[in-house]
């Protein structure tokens, strides 16, 4: 099969408020770059309507039950608003879908938290909330990821790209691929405080997956997400070369604000800060082949150093000359 | 959002039958407060601020002398605790405090669930109470919390009072009800204590710190009221900058905290500006402002933006950068809106020649935006560098950087 298991030829896409401003762009573009992944959309009282490449249903059961499209949906992407997520992840869990996206951000904790209690009792996978989709060059895309043009950033290759931040997970898909490094498949994991996907997930989910030649990992402050992947790589559970940037050291510097609060400090002792997650993830690369880069941009040689191979030629240099100066 | 330890025992500890000790809360000392002391043989009186760690910075008193509460009383009802000034002071019933216990709920990253966190060794800061005596129940099905599930953690723990696992099994059930359905990401009682009331021993919350999700279904800012994150009032420019997206939903300008420093930022993309503003500062320039520009705004609010930001007194660099946008258009924003601030703060006289620029985007219509940007730049006699997304994007605050320390003597700081 081409692909893993958060997009590959075989997945087949609804779309959860399908007819809304963002949903339907991203539908109309999705289908002309890559067309037949989106299978259909369901808007209630939408039901019937012509206005977008994909048939529109008023409900899930209806989408899955229909005879021409039905039998080929087995993911679902939701853009629904935040107080309505947590009602079309059960509808979704509930029509037997297996694979979903959350692109919706401020989805309250509390859903959260009962949608992931929900999907470890179905044993689904659920990307997000605030995830920005993913990303597979070989097969095609899932959400917003890439935007009109994905060809800037994204062609094939061996990397994996975790990211919390959406719009960094494509910058850096552009930076390696001026580079000389392709994507795998790049996964916009979101930075809620109930994570559905983690990074240790995807880790483990690819472990053995051939196609995956390095892992590029993009962190954040809060949480201990980037230190359970180190602890599941300190534990020999994944061994491919990951190269990691952790954003958020200057926070540490600033006066204590509310962003960090309180909330964590206590069952998360020693984790949760950004120099937190640098030394676990740099202990872990004492045995293993992790590399911690200081600055983003080093991503790059971080990823050379580990022995990455190049998946087609470096198409820019290391020193890049300004397009237009009016300085001496 | 953060709530005020009154506001939490009114409007959470009463609903959730939480046991608190006997209060009043005032801005000054009115005929209420007057009432309260007469009838308390002593009071505890608190500062009502949001910061932590009151009690070490003396703005937790007990009162036993009450010829003087009043006077306490006004004091911490109007005194600056950390920089924060009090907005009242909250007067309670002086409890016969036996022990003092430890309990939180809040969500714990690693069970991906909530957890409630109990230790017999509270009273001091949770940081300062060593490991092994702090203990964690994660409840991993939300469906169904019991007292009868508490009492088996605390007899796992060796829970050292018998006669207290029932009454605190149930109030600890109590406090996970109030944390889940006032959707709360943190409840803590610390200290939660045992009193001694007549022949009786009684439990009490004699604290309460409530941090509840800001993206709740029903918002906290609309339940509580507004509070700012900075820890002091927004500056002028703040407030300019926020009336920009007010009343037009087309992309986002309006992010605009003010700093020291003197490069000012012009970032785009929530990724993009953390990542940028950071580099820039691990490079050691010093920032003037953060900035998060984003979702394809129109000309005018990236107009108002740029002058809101190039205002700042004292500015020597600015930095203008994002990633390869997917939606915003870089010929609007930065060929048209950008380069009109530009031009008419030139023509008004506002615009500092000596300014150094450092431009970095990519995005729809990239090259048309960096040709006009360029343009406008010859025009007005700016001096700087451009690029497109072949430069990473954090090598960007390097290159400016390198320029000011060339052309204007600039020292960055040294950063550890």
């Amino acid at each position: 099969m081409k692909g893993p298991i958060y997009l590959n030829e075989k997945t087949g896409v609804v779309v959860i408020g399908a007819t809304g401003r963002e949903a339907s762009q991203v539908i109309r573009e999705s289908e002309a770059l890559y067309p037949g992944i989106i299978k259909a959309g369901v808007t209630p009282g939408k039901g019937g309507s012509t206005e977008l490449p994909v048939p529109i249903f008023d409900t899930l059961a209806q989408a899955v039950q229909d005879p021409k499209v039905g039998k080929s949906i087995n993911t679902a992407l939701i853009y629904v608003p935040p107080v309505s997520v947590l009602d079309a992840v059960m509808e979704c869990l509930d029509g037997g879908i297996k694979v979903l996206y959350v692109i919706t951000e401020h989805v309250p904790i509390r859903d959260s938290e009962i949608i992931f209690q929900e999907k470890v009792r179905r044993n689904a996978v659920i990307v997000g909330g605030t995830s920005l989709g993913c990303f597979v060059p070989s097969v095609g895309r899932i959400g917003a990821i890439g935007g009109k043009d994905p060809s800037i950033a994204f062609k094939a290759g061996g990397l994996v790209i975790i990211s919390k931040s959406g719009g960094l997970t494509v910058t850096t898909a552009e930076m390696f691929k001026r580079r000389g490094w392709g994507t795998y498949c790049a996964l916009a994991i979101g930075g809620d405080i109930i994570s559905n996907t983690t990074y240790a997930d995807v880790l483990k989910e690819l472990k053995d997956d051939p196609n995956v030649k390095g892992v590029v990992m993009l962190g954040e402050p809060g949480g201990s997400y980037e230190e359970q992947a180190a602890e599941l790589i300190q534990a020999g559970g994944f061994n491919k070369p990951v190269a990691a940037f952790i954003s958020g050291r200057f926070q540490e510097r600033m006066p204590e604000g509310v962003a960090f609060g309180h909330a964590g400090a206590i069952v998360e002792r020693g984790m949760g800060k950004a120099s937190d997650k640098i030394a676990r993830l740099e202990a872990a690369g004492k045995k293993h082949p992790v590399k911690v880069a200081f600055y983003y941009h080093e991503l790059l040689s971080a990823i050379e150093s580990l022995g990455v191979p190049r998946d087609f030629e470096d198409s820019t240099t290391d020193f890049v000359k300004p397009l237009y100066s009016t300085i001496g | 959002m953060k709530l005020y330890e009154h506001e939490a025992l009114e409007s959470i500890y009463k609903k959730y039958k939480i046991p608190a000790p006997r209060f009043v809360f005032a801005t000054e000392p009115n005929e209420k407060v007057r009432e309260f002391i007469d009838k308390e043989p002593a009071v505890v009186i608190k500062s009502m601020v949001l910061v932590g760690k009151r009690g070490k910075a003396g703005a937790v008193k007990v009162v036993s002398d009450k010829s003087q509460a009043l006077d306490v009383f006004k004091d911490l009802a109007s005194r600056e605790v950390y920089g924060e000034k009090a907005i009242g002071a909250l007067v309670e019933e002086k409890l016969d405090i036996k022990k003092e216990f430890y309990l939180s709920v809040t969500y714990s990253t690693k069970d991906r669930a909530p957890a409630i966190i109990f230790s017999e060794h509270g009273g001091m800061d949770v940081e300062e109470i060593s490991p092994e005596l702090i203990h964690t129940h994660v409840i991993r099905d939300v469906r169904s919390v019991y007292p009868y599930q508490i009492r088996n953690f605390l007899v796992g723990i060796n829970f050292s009072d018998p006669d207290l696992l029932r009454p605190l099994s149930e109030l600890i059930v109590s406090v996970f009800h109030a944390f889940w359905q006032t959707e709360a990401r943190l409840l803590e009682i610390n200290p939660l204590v045992v009193a001694q009331v007549g022949d009786k021993k009684k439990l009490v919350a004699a604290d309460a710190v409530v941090l509840l999700d800001d993206d709740a279904s029903v918002s906290p800012a609309v339940r509580f009221g507004a509070r700012g994150g900075m820890g002091r009032p927004l500056t002028q420019r703040e407030q300019d900058a926020i009336l920009i997206d007010q009343g037009d939903h087309r992309g986002k300008a309006g992010s605009y905290v003010e700093l020291d420093g003197d490069v000012a930022l012009m970032t785009f993309g929530g990724g993009g500006s953390t990542v940028t503003a950071e580099t820039a500062i691990e490079a050691g320039l010093r920032i003037a402002n953060l900035t998060d520009i984003g979702g394809n705004p129109p000309a005018e609010k990236m107009y108002k933006i740029a002058r809101i930001i190039l205002s700042k007194p004292g500015l020597k660099a600015v930095l203008v950068c994002g990633g390869t946008a997917s939606n915003t258009r870089i010929d609007v924003t930065l060929g048209e809106g950008l380069a009109k601030a530009l031009d008419d703060m030139k023509a008004e006289g506002k615009l500092d020649p000596n300014l150094v620029w450092v431009v970095r985007r990519s995005g729809p219509e990239y090259v048309k935006g960096l040709r006009m940007l360029h343009e406008c730049f010859v025009r007005n006699g700016i001096r700087g560098d451009i690029y497109d997304s072949q430069l990473p994007i954090t090598e960007a605050p390097l290159r400016l950087r390198e320029l000011m320390v060339k052309h204007i003597g600039y020292k960055p700081e040294v950063v550890a």
